[in-house]
């Protein structure tokens, strides 16, 4: 795939999984880029030197990684189970279980845990400092409308996407309930929601080319600059193709965000003056997820098919 | 050498002589021969020699006659010859003089000529010339000379072309200096370079010096007229200015100062008279924009306008663009000021009639609305005329109260009108009171039936008075509690009217209990007058039902007018159309319900309250209904602010749809985002189709599922 096309943008980094890329998410410290894959790897990268420096293996594929720090990060994966990897050693203990492949996973600051989101419609919460064994890591089970699709935190803010166009809006401190509960504004299957940096609200995608940006304010006057658009679409011959959006990463400085999609297109948007700031050329593939590193200078793209239209030759 | 020579013949001739007496003249003629050669003239010569042999000859004769001896005669002529070579040398000696003086005079000459040559810059070519030339000296010198002499000429003539053009060029500098002094008489020529490169030098810093000169003449020129441009446009003496900075510029004719002092001067008087113009022309500007927004303001007839025209013209113009003569001037400025102030008079005039207007027209809403009107605008004219206020600000001032008495009638205008109904209900009902005490009322006559359907129709309304003041009241109540105000009706508060009202009422009400006790007292009295008199004992029976539907009948008693009061007369005149019972339930209840304000809640009151606020209660649902039974804006349901109140919720909320949508997306250039919510495209893709299909699955769900095959997709990850 990677030959026949023209080069797209950007730099390419060498020993990319061999299978399709999950997620990515850049360092909070440092240009260290966290690659999960269906591989049943997570991969280790220093984006500005361009090497490899860890690999770890998995029991399935991995649906969803995060940083801890820099010395150790998180994966959920497709085989039930949460891990946590300590890059120096090469080592990784299991956080813990749930009934269902993980889907997603997200290390609150704020809050000093792990927290997961699994298609056994529950998230959970880990205390990573707690000794090994189920019992002492797991902080809390709490049970979710539908599948979990996507998280989001920001602050003490956290905002689980699931099946069912579900989105519950939880504060970290108070986990007992959800504090808000919403339908997704747009029709489709909820493919990822993230939360604006300055934490007023989220932004969630479908599988049919549109994104909603939400305010968590329930006040009318909030609400009202709520707004959703479309995009990653083509124009062929009257036809509209649709295509969904997979990854959303907001970059850390600006409060502008860029969208993926299965177009191979990456858009950067301004939210506040709704327009469009750049689009990147087309890459190979899908684009399946997204991430700006901690100044905002790099934008990670991983591109690979992301199964949209189920087995391909 | 000649001489020698000449000599050495001479002596041989005279030795000769001493032998041969005849060869002696032969020698002679030969020496003068020599002598004389170099002159041609033979005449004098010949005659020398003949007298010289005339007295030879002369002297022989004496001799012979004397007798002197050959030796005395030879001592003579050597003696003779002795002085001749005297005389001789002498003779070359002095040529030999003047002939070293006339070398000198010629080499003098010749170092003259070159030193003039040298000076006057020429080659000094003549000199060679006669060097080759071999001519006699003479000759030479007399060339020489009159080459000098021409030189000579030339280099006077040369000079005083330099004394001319110095001369020239220092009295144009002393002019561009501006230095008074008169050119000094005494030109002092450098003698020793006088050639014509230096002239030419003169004469090119002359030409400069000129074409400086015209140069400065130019701006001078410039520069006046400039002056006289600004002059003529700000109505100033040019002549005057103009001589002010120098008196050479005041004429036309003759020379003027080019000096840079004056050229300075000129330059400071015009960008000071450009500053003054800059000024007026402000002045005049602002005068003419007022003008002009006066004229505005008060439609001032074009004819009028006509005679500013000039003025008004010139509003936005540069200061370079005002040239008409006399436009600046004072004279003119100051009659345009006097026009503005004599608009300005004509507008306050106006303003004040305005103002005075727009009183009237605040007073008579405020009467049409039984407001109290401000009083504060009283004096307004005179806090104008006095100048502590502004016409303008008193006219806003004004304007902003009608249109808040506008505002306030506007909120008004239906408790108004129900206040004006319950007014004229009140009216009807003092006139059904005094109706009622006539007792003459029945008694056919003309125009009885009018007056009897007039009470019937009292009588309606007067029992409809105690809902409708109810209804008010709340009404009332409310509006005050919006507005957190007092609802004044021509400056009392309605509320206490209403209340004067109900205590009226209720002092009615118990003025006719307190009749209709007495009147049962007396009735009780006069039986017990009848018992103590033996007359038939009978129960007293004031107020029975009996009684009652007797009234019903509508049989009029006389024997109770007699007996009771107007008040109850009144009373019982008001139960005439219903049944006695509900009437005084119902009378009960008006009483209740007057009574609102002045008794605290009982349990009675309450209920009545209840009763009274069930339309009120009702307004929710369908309260406009309910109260445009008596209102007459139902004719006019769009006018009526009530009606608003109840538009569907339905227009609301697609009002807020819409504003949900970003209003700035459709003006900009660059990409914008779709952000119709228009449900999706018809054409979806059949990969979007797909999930909708089947039961919801993520991509990830499903490629889970079918993970049991080998086949990995190659990926890359870009930064």
């Amino acid at each position: 795939m990677t030959s026949a096309q023209p080069p797209a943008p950007g730099r390419e980094l060498s020993n990319p999984p061999t299978d399709g890329i999950s997620n990515l998410r850049f360092s909070n410290h440092s240009d260290h880029l966290l690659v999960s894959s269906w591989d049943k790897t997570v991969r280790l990268y220093d984006a500005s030197a361009d090497s490899l420096r860890g690999e770890f293996m998995h029991g399935g594929p991995v649906l969803d990684c995060c940083f801890h720090d820099d010395s150790s990060g998180f994966s959920a994966s497709a085989d039930n189970t949460v891990r946590r990897i300590v890059f120096s050693h090469g080592k990784e203990d299991i956080l813990g279980r749930h009934d269902a492949p993980v889907r997603c996973i997200e290390y609150s600051y704020a809050a000093g845990q792990v927290i997961t989101g699994s298609w056994d419609k529950t998230l959970k919460c880990w205390d990573p400092r707690g000794a090994s064994g189920q019992e002492r890591t797991l902080v809390g089970t709490y049970p979710q409308p539908e599948r979990v699709y996507s998280l989001s935190l920001v602050g003490n803010r956290l905002v689980v996407a699931t099946a069912g166009r579900q989105v519950n809006v939880y504060d970290l401190r108070n986990m007992s309930q959800p504090e808000q509960r919403r339908e997704s504004s747009l029709k489709y299957q909820t493919r990822c929601v993230r939360c604006y940096p300055n934490g007023t609200g989220y932004a969630l995608s479908s599988v049919e080319g549109r994104v909603a940006m939400e305010f968590f304010d329930l006040s009318e006057a909030s609400q009202a600059k709520k707004y959703a658009f479309k995009c990653h679409r083509k124009s062929e011959a009257g036809r509209d193709i649709v295509y969904p959006v997979n990854a959303i990463a907001f970059h850390p400085v600006y409060g502008t965000f860029a969208t993926g999609g299965c177009d191979g297109f990456v858009n950067v948007w301004d939210g506040n003056n709704k327009k469009r700031l750049y689009q990147y050329s087309k890459y190979p593939t899908s684009i399946a997820a997204l991430s700006f590193s901690r100044d905002g200078r790099l934008l990670a793209v991983a591109s690979s098919y992301t199964f949209e239209e189920g087995e391909k030759p | 050498l000649s001489y020698q020579t000449n000599t050495k013949l001479l002596r041989e001739a005279i030795f000769k002589t001493k032998q041969n007496k005849t060869k002696l003249f032969v020698s002679f003629s030969f020496s003068s021969g020599i002598i004389n050669m170099s002159t041609q003239r033979i005449d004098p010569l010949v005659q020398v020699e003949t007298t010289c042999r005339a007295l030879l000859n002369e002297l022989q004769i004496i001799w012979e006659e004397v007798g002197e001896t050959d030796a005395d005669r030879d001592e003579m002529l050597l003696e003779l010859e002795r002085e001749c070579v005297e005389v001789y040398r002498r003779k070359v000696d002095q040529a030999n003089h003047s002939k070293a003086h006339i070398r000198q005079t010629i080499a003098d000459s010749e170092a003259e000529l070159a030193a003039i040559c040298s000076a006057m810059g020429e080659r000094p070519v003549h000199i060679r010339q006669s060097d080759q030339n071999i001519g006699s000296l003479k000759e030479e010198l007399r060339k020489m000379l009159s080459q000098v002499e021409e030189m000579k000429k030339r280099k006077e003539e040369r000079r005083n072309h330099f004394i001319d053009v110095l001369d020239q060029i220092e009295m144009i500098i002393n002019e561009i200096n501006g230095s008074t002094e008169s050119v000094s008489s005494e030109t002092v020529v450098d003698e020793t370079d006088l050639s014509l490169m230096r002239l030419e030098e003169l004469h090119r810093q002359l030409h400069e010096l000129l074409k400086e000169k015209s140069n400065r003449l130019k701006q001078v020129q410039d520069h006046l007229n400039t002056l006289n441009s600004l002059c003529s446009v700000m109505g100033m003496d040019f002549k005057l200015t103009a001589t002010e900075v120098h008196p050479s510029l005041g004429d036309s004719e003759g020379s003027r100062s080019i000096s840079n002092n004056t050229l300075e001067q000129l330059g400071t008087e015009i960008n000071k008279l450009r500053e003054v113009k800059i000024q007026r022309m402000e002045r005049l500007q602002d005068l003419a924009t007022t003008m002009l927004e006066l004229w505005n303001l008060m439609d001032t007839p074009i004819e009028e306008q006509q005679k500013f025209q000039n003025v008004t013209c010139n509003v936005a113009a540069s200061e370079h663009e005002i040239t008409e003569p006399n436009t600046l001037s004072d004279d003119f400025i100051n009659y345009v000021e006097e026009e503005v102030s004599r608009l300005e008079d004509l507008k306050s005039s106006k303003m004040k009639e305005i103002i005075l207007k727009k009183r009237a027209e605040l007073k008579e809403i405020s009467t049409k609305t039984h407001l109290i009107p401000d009083t504060q605008l009283e004096d307004a004219i005179e806090a104008i005329d006095s100048g502590v206020i502004d016409a303008a600000t008193i006219l806003e001032q004004i304007e902003l109260q009608i249109a808040k008495v506008k505002e306030e009638a506007f909120s008004r205008k239906e408790i108004l009108e129900k206040v004006e109904k319950w007014l004229a209900a009140c009216e009807e009902e003092s006139w059904l009171e005094e109706y009622n005490r006539d007792e003459n009322r029945y008694n056919a006559g003309r125009g009885t039936h009018l007056t009897l359907k007039r009470a019937e129709k009292a009588r309606s309304l007067v029992n409809k008075l105690p809902g409708r003041v109810e209804a008010l009241t709340s009404k009332i109540m409310a509006w005050e509690e919006e507005r957190g105000t007092e609802f004044l009706y021509d400056g009392t508060p309605v509320l206490s009217m209403l209340e004067d009202y109900a205590n009226l009422r209720e002092e009615k009400e118990q003025e006719r209990r307190r009749l209709r006790d007495q009147k049962r007292l007396q009735g009780q009295l006069i039986a017990e007058q009848e018992v103590l008199y033996g007359a038939k004992q009978s129960p007293p029976k004031p107020q029975s039902a009996k009684k009652g539907s007797k009234q019903c009948t509508g049989v009029p008693s006389t024997k109770k007018v007699a007996l009771g009061g107007p008040m109850l007369q009144a009373h019982k005149l008001d139960s005439v159309n219903s049944p006695r019972i509900s009437q005084t339930r119902s009378n009960k209840k008006t009483e209740f319900m007057l009574q609102n304000d002045a008794i605290p809640a009982s349990p009675a009151f309450k209920r009545g309250q209840d009763i009274a606020d069930a339309p009120f209660r009702k307004h929710p649902s369908n309260g406009i209904n309910t109260n445009e039974i008596e209102s007459p804006l139902k004719t006019i349901p769009t006018n009526d602010p009530s009606n608003n109140t109840m538009t569907p919720l339905k227009t609301i909320s697609s009002v807020d749809e819409e504003n949900r949508k970003p209003k700035a997306m459709h003006s900009t250039a660059s990409v914008q985002m779709q952000t119709d919510i228009t449900p999706p495209p018809t054409l979806q893709t059949s990969l979007v189709e797909e999930t909708h299909e089947e039961m919801e699955q993520s991509f990830e769900e499903k490629r889970l599922a079918l993970m049991h095959s080998d086949k990995q997709i190659p990926s890359m990850i870009q930064v």
